[in-house]
């Protein structure tokens, strides 16, 4: 069943269109991504599924529910992190999670949230006195102590260190891991591809593709290379190699520097390369197949790199 | 405990944390002290401008601040994604800010009743009227400073610099017999002075002109007005 339904979603600012007749749809249990730059209308998606904003146009349904008109009642039911969400600097982790708590008609059990996200030390601690992983786990944890069925995260991993980010994404895992659906929006590839189930590509407020991480990959056919060197002297004569190896399916271009060989295409010609070293005997070192990524399927959906 | 309470507690809690709260509620006092050292028995002039002071650093800064700072924060925003309303919130500030003032106001009261030997007003209703009337419109303005600073820190730097041109005119720096006569009648048109005045006046055991009366309650209704026309939740 899915839990969130767009249809021909539109809003635009003083005329600027942000989201064009977007149409995307939430499966229960599972941790949808919303990949994009900055500026192509994630945030303003999820705030419009949040209730925060208005929609110009289109429909939203979350757990069947107009986000406006059943406000009051959706409330009770979503979690939401927002981008730059601070708390007052004198609260201490453990008044904020109470306060949080009442906020719901059936709240968790903060102390429960407190033990799960690591923050048992820090119960007394203020939040200015926190570190920036404590204060984002906390700020996660808020989101949760509502018992929600959908958590929505918006770029909860920027700002943080790369050990604070991986120790992150399992606890998203597991909050998956206990029913509830999550909504990701995210600008790094890298999270994206580890923890969504289904991301929607957004671009230019419009959505360029929806599928799985590995779905987009193999989607979009973006070439990749491999490279190795063949050591010179042997029996194999290397240009005769490397004939046959560009004859080999999808195989778009081998280039030969000395022993070094470079190859490109699309598709899994990196098998089939390794099957002609083989039955040809040719010693080779230093194989690497450069691995395909969320960013290579990204820069062919929307005809750019994330980082621009 | 509901929602509402809990989140009075907190705020309460949170109030006492900030040292801007304990320094707002303790400079009028300072000055009380000080100066009440050197009065005369029966002075009709110390008390109102302490009380005056009081509200002006509770209505100007620290209110102000507090408001455009949860607003800063996104707490706001954050709170409109819960079954709770953010206006909650700016109602439990505004109520706990008042009742800072009354503290406030409370404990200069009863320092210059019984240590100080200063006489205290004749007619408690009075008190109470121009009490109530100074405060809404100090608080208006202090609104309006909310509603209109991007920041905590834009509002506190605001608050300080309309807090001292007005603490002058009103006169609050220096007696207002000491200051001339067209600085004190300019004075009693900001909310500040009219609310000096008017206590003064009930001190001295008359009644409170009703143009100062007049003067703070159209500050409270108009002013208020603006700030809820300008008020931005983000």
């Amino acid at each position: 069943m899915a839990i969130i339904e767009v249809s021909e979603l539109s809003k635009s600012y003083a005329g600027r269109t942000v989201l064009d007749r977007i149409s995307f749809s939430v499966e229960e249990g599972e941790i949808f991504g919303i990949l994009g730059p900055n500026g192509t209308g994630k945030t303003t998606t999820v705030e419009i599924i949040e209730g925060l904003r208005r929609a110009d146009g289109g429909t939203v349904r979350v757990l069947g529910m107009d986000p406006i008109a059943d406000g009051r009642a959706l409330r009770e039911l979503v979690g939401v992190q927002l981008q730059h969400t601070a708390l007052p600097d004198n609260l201490k982790v453990w008044e904020a999670l109470d306060l949080y708590a009442s906020f719901y008609a059936n709240p968790r059990d903060w102390r429960e949230l407190l033990a799960e996200w690591g923050l048992v030390e820090q119960r007394d601690e203020r939040f200015a006195k926190l570190s920036g992983g404590q204060k984002q786990r906390l700020i996660i944890a808020l989101a949760l102590v509502g018992n929600p069925r959908v958590a929505f995260l918006d770029e909860l991993t920027t700002g943080l260190d790369p050990h604070a980010r991986r120790a992150t994404w399992e606890l998203i895992k597991q909050i998956r891991d206990t029913g509830v659906t999550v909504v990701l929006v995210s600008h790094f590839m890298d999270e994206v591809e580890e923890l969504c189930d289904r991301v929607a590509v957004f671009s230019n407020g419009t959505i360029a593709a929806i599928d799985s991480p590995a779905g987009l990959i193999d989607g979009v056919g973006a070439e990749h290379k491999m490279r190795f060197t063949v050591a010179t002297g042997g029996e194999v004569d290397p240009e005769a190699l490397t004939e046959l190896i560009r004859a080999v399916p999808g195989v778009s271009a081998v280039r030969r520097d000395g022993g070094h060989v470079t190859v490109a295409g699309t598709g899994d010609f990196a098998t089939a390369v390794t099957g002609v070293l083989a039955r040809n005997q040719a010693v080779v070192s230093e194989l690497r197949i450069d691995k395909r990524t969320l960013d290579d399927a990204f820069t062919a959906l929307t005809g750019r790199p994330l980082g621009l | 405990m509901t929602a509402t309470a809990k989140l009075t507690v907190v705020e309460t809690k949170l109030l006492v944390r900030d040292p801007g709260s304990m320094f707002s509620f303790l400079i009028p006092v300072f000055i009380l002290i000080v100066f009440g050292s050197g009065i005369e028995p029966g002075d009709t002039v110390l008390l109102p401008m302490t009380l005056a002071i009081s509200i002006g650093l509770v209505g100007l800064y620290l209110m102000p601040t507090a408001l455009a700072s949860y607003r800063e924060k996104g707490i706001l925003r954050r709170l409109a994604t819960t079954p709770v309303r953010p206006g909650s919130l700016l109602i439990v500030q505004l109520l706990l800010q008042f009742a800072l003032t009354l503290v406030s106001c409370g404990v200069l009261l009863a320092v210059a009743g019984t240590v100080l030997g200063v006489q205290l007003p004749a007619s408690v209703l009075g008190f109470g009227v121009v009490f109530l009337l100074g405060t809404a419109s100090v608080f208006a303005i202090g609104l309006l400073i909310a509603a209109l600073a991007p920041s905590g820190r834009a509002a506190n730097g605001i608050g300080v610099l309309l807090y001292f041109p007005m603490a002058f005119l009103a006169g609050l720096m220096q007696p207002a017999s000491q200051m001339p006569a067209i600085v004190v009648r300019i004075g009693e048109f900001i909310p500040l002075g009219a609310f000096r005045q008017s206590l003064e006046d009930i001190w001295n055991g008359g009644a409170p002109d009703p143009l100062l009366l007049a003067v703070m309650a159209v500050y409270a209704v108009v002013v208020s007005f603006a700030a809820a026309k300008f008020f931005r939740w983000e």
